[in-house]
């Protein structure tokens, strides 16, 4: 599917043309609808996972469990929670823009659910620019809420187009009020360089790291760990930028974090494979793959499964993995030390996922960072971020209300 | 007779044969490798660690050259140590050599039958420095030999960091007039720079004339299609299409791969532009999870035994790219990324700088 700048501008027009129906609804009766349309597309995404799945590169089980872990979030409660804080942190004077631009990236395919069901849920109609590695979904949950609400579903439209079109660009973003950009920092420059009339909100480059502290690699709780540990790396096959690609564990050495490293691929990673099989590995990234497994074997660190690897590193040459299922895992003494390889990762630094001992000190080191902006996270949440998470430390409405 | 000894008679006894247009058994080249492999690996304790993952020796990452000292010899015996290009000591491949007698035969025999298959010498016009001004570089080490081996007469048109596109002009101009043939040797960076410095001068060199062009970008000029870049250095030179080959080569390598059209276009039959890989060379692009040989002409990531890598390891796992086609090889370039890769990039950047 390839749409080009006259198709965009009449879609944008008639997205914009749904603006008044949308806001003549109450909150209340909005969030009912996304409810009702979140429950219609878990059913439908369970019935096209072979779909999904060569469309999104990840497996029949995989694609199940992040379709569903992600809808199963989106529930009148939690979207009327999101609502009510989003008035009271933005102020009750505020009110919705007339329209947002959205441009999704294609390696998480459910980031597609919040960037579309925030705006709407606020008032604010959406007009989205879908990855061209993936559009499946997007295309699913538009015709979801299109089939529970007229209103709805006329204030949310997808496009697309190859990236770097500039007359596709523009026709994308030029009725927009707002204009929000998942993917690569090129890809948020080209939009960028299009946007001067209009707020643009970047969520460009980016990564996590896991943090297990001293409680979590106790031999009462390493079975837990490991458990939501491997979940978060699995996850996504490790693709997404909520994905850890570096785990911290606090007082260890190279042996017991050999210990723990081989109980994470016997005990997690290894049975996550026949549960949550990998995709398969593009060959771009298997060649990827192949330099930083050969570099840990020949270091003496690697530790091969079927569909995944480990390496221990220091916190000295802590090196980044290229994902799908590859993690290195950093000792450290204590949380500072850790700290010392995260500062310097800034803004590009997303998420932390922690133990729950640990998560206190994760926050408060973060509040007190110039230099990083992500938020903490229990351990096995990584990839399910709650529907009132911040993105790139904003609040996930942000840009989406001014003053009236 | 030493180990050593024994390995460098029987690869050069390998590369003298095809020399004097002898078949060479590509099952005697396999032994050879097994063999050498081996002794490779109880003399590198880095190489030795890696496992066998099917029937062939284990193949060492190219990466590892960024971050030990691979060699089967002592380090006071190094007699020339190359380094890849890059701007911090991790970027930088290092490969040490004990010994370039292997690496001079194998350049000159390939050299010869792809690049120089109808001349014994020629005017040779070099886009790219001479050894004296980067002494640590596999490329102008080679060309440098070119020039002894194969130049009538040899013109360095990059100098002091940049192309001298005045010396370039003259020296053209004069072989356009002379009617006499000439091979342009470079990076592909180096006639980027020139196509962007030539304006409208254009030339049209003497039949016979030729380009050899090696090596990616690296941010040291724009980047252009490979496609894009044969077509425009063909309109600049007026030099055809076939005369005008890639060479693939690499630092933790000591062979040579080049681009079959050239030589095809003067002994036929033409085939599909492909590399040749010298027949003391296994070249295989091979699965990246099982790094075994992919099936057929899939894409997989390329794995080049090359026996010259005498002092070092001669199973060398590249991150290109390749297929095969025909009895070659096509290099489909270096992996792009996929999505996370392009998020670690700042994170990369920010654990360079620490």
């Amino acid at each position: 599917m390839t749409d080009d700048a006259p198709t965009i501008r009449a879609r944008a027009t008639a997205v914009l043309n749904g603006v008044h129906a949308l806001r003549a609804a109450s909150t209340e009766e909005r969030a009912a609808w996304i409810a009702e349309a979140a429950v219609a597309l878990k059913q439908r995404a369970g019935q096209a996972g072979p779909e999904l799945s060569d469309a999104t590169g990840l497996t029949v089980p995989m694609v199940d469990w992040a379709s569903r872990t992600t809808l199963d979030a989106v529930r009148q409660d939690t979207l009327l929670a999101l609502a009510r804080k989003a008035s009271l942190e933005s102020g009750q004077s505020s009110g919705p823009i007339t329209m947002l631009a959205v441009v999704l990236a294609g390696n998480v395919f459910t980031a597609s659910v919040r960037s579309i069901v925030v705006p709407l849920l606020l008032g604010v109609p959406v007009l989205v620019k879908a990855s061209s590695k993936e559009v499946t979904f997007p295309m699913m949950l538009r015709d979801a809420l299109r089939r529970t609400n007229a209103t709805l579903g006329a204030a949310i439209d997808i496009v697309a187009f190859s990236g770097g079109d500039a007359g596709c660009e523009t026709a994308l973003v030029e009725r927009a009020e707002a204009v929000s950009v998942y993917g690569s920092d090129e890809t948020v420059a080209a939009l960028a360089s299009r946007v001067d009339h209009a707020p643009l909100i970047p969520h460009g480059h980016g990564v996590s790291v896991a943090y297990c502290g001293a409680v979590a690699m106790d031999d009462a709780r390493q079975s837990d760990t490991i458990a939501n540990l491997s979940l978060d790396i699995c996850a996504y096959d490790q693709r997404g930028c909520l994905s850890p690609q570096l785990v911290f564990i606090e007082a260890a050495t190279d042996r017991t974090a050999r210990d723990f490293a081989l109980r994470l691929a016997e005990e997690g990673l290894d049975p996550m494979s026949q549960t949550l099989p990998r995709g398969p590995l593009p060959a771009s990234v298997g060649a990827e793959q192949t330099q930083w497994r050969g570099l840990a074997e020949v270091e003496g660190t690697l530790i091969r499964g079927k569909s995944f690897g480990l390496a221990i590193r220091s916190a000295q040459a802590a090196r980044w993995s290229p994902g799908y299922r590859n993690m290195s895992i950093v000792p450290v003494r204590t949380m500072a030390e850790a700290f010392s390889v995260i500062e310097p990762i800034g803004a590009a630094l997303k998420c932390i996922g922690a133990d729950l001992a640990s998560i206190p000190e994760v926050r408060a080191r973060l509040r007190e960072s110039r230099a990083l902006s992500g938020y903490a996270c229990n351990l096995g949440s990584m990839q399910t971020p709650a529907l009132d998470a911040p993105a790139d430390g904003l609040p996930i409405w942000h840009g989406l209300l001014r003053p009236r | 007779m030493s180990f050593r000894s024994d390995f460098k008679s029987r690869i050069e006894a390998m590369i003298a044969s095809f020399d004097r247009g002898e078949e060479v058994d590509p099952t005697l080249r396999d032994v050879l490798i097994e063999d050498l492999a081996t002794w490779q690996a109880s003399r590198i304790p880095e190489y030795s660690r890696l496992k066998r993952q099917g029937a062939w020796p284990p193949a060492l990452p190219t990466d590892v050259f960024r971050f030990r000292r691979i060699a089967a010899h002592a380090k006071e015996e190094d007699v020339r140590v190359f380094l890849s290009s890059g701007t911090t000591s991790s970027e930088r491949s290092v490969h040490a050599y004990g010994d370039l007698s292997l690496y001079d035969r194998a350049a000159r025999v390939a050299a010869r039958r792809m690049l120089f298959p109808d001349v014994d010498q020629l005017r040779l016009v070099m886009l790219a420095p001479h050894e004296k001004e980067a002494p640590d570089s596999s490329l102008e080490y080679m060309l440098t030999r070119f020039a002894e081996w194969f130049g009538a007469e040899c013109t360095w048109a990059w100098r002091q960091g940049e192309l001298d596109l005045d010396l370039l002009t003259d020296v053209l101009g004069r072989a356009e007039v002379a009617r006499e043939p000439v091979a342009l040797l470079g990076t592909s960076f180096a006639f980027v720079h020139a196509e962007d410095g030539l304006g409208q001068r254009r030339f049209e060199l003497a039949p016979g004339s030729r380009v050899m062009q090696t090596g990616g970008y690296k941010g040291r000029s724009r980047e252009v299609d490979s496609e894009v870049l044969l077509e425009a250095i063909s309109d600049r030179y007026g030099i055809a299409a076939p005369w005008i080959i890639n060479e693939f080569g690499a630092t933790e390598l000591s062979s040579q791969l080049y681009e079959t059209t050239l030589r095809e276009a003067i002994h036929g039959p033409a085939g599909t532009r492909r590399l040749w890989v010298p027949p003391w060379v296994r070249a295989t692009p091979v699965d990246p999870d099982t790094l075994r040989p992919v099936e057929g002409d899939a894409v997989g990531i390329l794995r080049i035994d090359d026996t010259a890598n005498m002092d070092s390891v001669c199973c060398i796992q590249t991150a290109d790219l390749a297929k095969r086609v025909e009895d070659g090889i096509v290099v489909l370039g270096r992996a792009p990324g996929a999505t996370p890769r392009g998020c670690s990039l700042a994170a990369d950047q920010a654990l360079g700088a620490r």
